[in-house]
């Protein structure tokens, strides 16, 4: 009668046993050779439910390998994105034309080295199916792209054109990679921030010009938004974004204000600055 | 002239949010239609759920397999709406399948629990997308969604087993414990991420524990059927 009891709980034992190592092994990189091993074993055995679920471990191998690799696409290119939005801050009235064309080659290198990693991993389903994956990426190659455009035209670069460089990075036989909208939004709303930054360090430059055109740019872009984000899918980020884009409009506006009024007594700055030489005839005046 | 291209600028700015607010207005259009037809999902899932709760209640399961079979060509008719609402975009499954997803868990997970009660099998993730009518390339059935559905099906086992044994049947727990050994050993081939269906099948030992515990308690006390475990037997006398 003793033994049977005893049987039972050493059963239980080592399942437990066998849970907790599985467990500890999880976190660890031999994970991957264990459990070869195990399913190895179970095509031995050939059981058709271990034989199925050799099918699902594929798939779901196969599935988190590639959203690893796109995770660390989207990651360089978060990184290669700041860099350029960086150099477009390196921006004075005296560099304009180098700088910017310095941080146009280097976003081309972007799309070049990086995007097209996401391009070649994201195919039919995936691009919805690990959107969470790369999304901060693509986020900030936006608000980059549009940033220098800004610099440079003065104007918003508008998602088709950003999506037509993109073209030539998908073989034309299957379907290219566009950036969806949401995307495209979300970076946008980012892309404010950087104009704060922008606007201030104009100011501290005396280019009230250039800085009450971003003021403006920076009010559009709040106000075509907030009509946008009722119909956003996930909006609660979005509302976040719109804080603090809010936030960052009234800095430029109280920024702009302060100059106009303190400004006032200082008249050489404002009185020298004729309005079209903000964008383009500032470089080829001081040089 | 920095001023003059302004207006220009802003209009074009418009021109882009209006289409991206038709744009997105479609898409929440298109949501709406499948979360109504989601709705009639879940409604119909619940009529099956209330139907197989029966088996605790140790009514005739041939009779309830058959009241709940019914149900299933309402779903497949309904995932064929689904699939039919998403055929206009193609590759956007993932966009919507939000909507449906904890829906279809749960169908699979009834699914998978009427099979077993009729072949005491698993039902494969093939064999369930037959069923459900999803196995086009198109529309088809998420293999993460398949194997959550699996562990929502292995939480009703204990009940299960404690009302059959209440009811007399003292070799359920042997077959249940049998087939729940084999599933979490299944199961321990796939290498899970921190997500959803790693937190439903770090439950599903709790369940192979209850199973255990019943099977332990029938068998100790020597109810389980005469032929069994051949091991044990001499012991016993």
């Amino acid at each position: 009668m003793a033994t049977k009891p005893q049987r039972l709980h050493q059963s239980k034992l080592t399942l437990f046993l066998s849970l907790s190592v599985a467990g500890t092994n999880l976190q660890n990189s031999a994970k991957r050779a264990r459990t070869m091993a195990t399913s190895s074993e179970a095509t031995n055995e050939s059981s058709p439910m271990k034989d199925a679920f050799t099918k699902y471990a594929q798939y779901l191998n196969d599935l988190n390998d590639k959203r690893e690799r796109v995770v660390k696409a989207s990651r360089d290119i978060t990184m290669n994105s700041k860099k350029v939005i960086f150099q477009v801050h390196r921006l004075s009235k005296y560099n304009r034309d180098e700088v910017l064309e310095k941080a146009e080659k280097d976003l081309a290198a972007v799309t070049d080295q990086y995007i097209s990693r996401l391009v070649r991993e994201l195919q039919g389903t995936d691009f919805w199916k690990l959107r969470r994956a790369y999304s901060p990426g693509i986020q900030e190659y936006v608000e980059a792209a549009t940033f220098c455009s800004f610099c440079k035209n003065g104007t918003l670069l508008k998602l088709d054109e950003i999506n037509n460089t993109l073209l030539p990075l998908s073989d034309p036989s299957i379907e290219p990679l566009q950036i969806n909208i949401l995307d495209y939004l979300l970076g946008i709303a980012d892309l404010t921030g950087e104009l704060m930054r922008l606007a201030i360090g104009r100011i501290s430059d005396g280019e009230l010009e250039f800085a009450e055109k971003i003021c403006r740019f920076a009010r559009d872009i709040y106000r075509e938004l907030t009509l946008v984000v009722p119909h956003m899918d996930a909006s609660s980020d979005m509302k976040t974004k719109m804080d603090t884009m809010l936030q960052s409009v009234m800095k430029i506006e109280n920024a702009c204000f302060s100059v106009r009024v303190r400004g006032s007594e200082y008249i050489p700055l404002l009185g020298s600055n004729d309005p079209s030489s903000f964008l383009v005839g500032v470089p080829d005046i001081e040089l | 002239m920095a001023n003059g291209d302004n207006p220009l600028s802003s209009h074009s700015l418009e021109k882009q949010f209006e289409t991206f607010r038709t744009e997105l207005e479609e898409s929440g259009t298109l949501r709406d239609r499948i979360r109504s037809v989601v709705s009639e999902i879940e409604s119909t899932t619940r009529v099956m759920y209330a139907t197989l709760l029966l088996v605790h209640q140790s009514r005739s399961i041939d009779e309830l397999l058959e009241k709940a079979k019914s149900q299933i060509d309402v779903l497949k008719e309904k995932y064929k709406q689904l699939a039919q609402i998403l055929g206009g975009c193609s590759g956007q499954y993932y966009r919507y399948h939000g909507d449906w997803k904890s829906e279809t868990q749960s169908v699979v997970s009834l699914l998978t629990f009427m099979h077993w009660l009729e072949t005491g099998s698993l039902l494969e993730h093939k064999e369930a997308e037959d069923k459900l009518g999803l196995n086009n390339s198109e529309f088809g059935l998420d293999v993460e969604d398949y194997l959550i559905g699996l562990c929502f099906m292995s939480n009703e086992l204990p009940r299960y087993v404690v009302n059959q044994v209440t009811a007399g049947d003292y070799d359920c727990p042997r077959k249940v414990l049998k087939f729940l050994t084999d599933l979490h050993a299944a199961f321990r081939l796939l290498n899970l991420r921190n997500d959803f269906l790693r937190k439903k099948f770090d439950g599903m030992k709790y369940d192979l524990r209850k199973v255990e515990e019943v099977y332990y308690d029938v068998k100790i006390r020597g109810l389980t059927p005469n032929g069994e475990s051949v091991g044990d037997k001499g012991v016993e006398g």
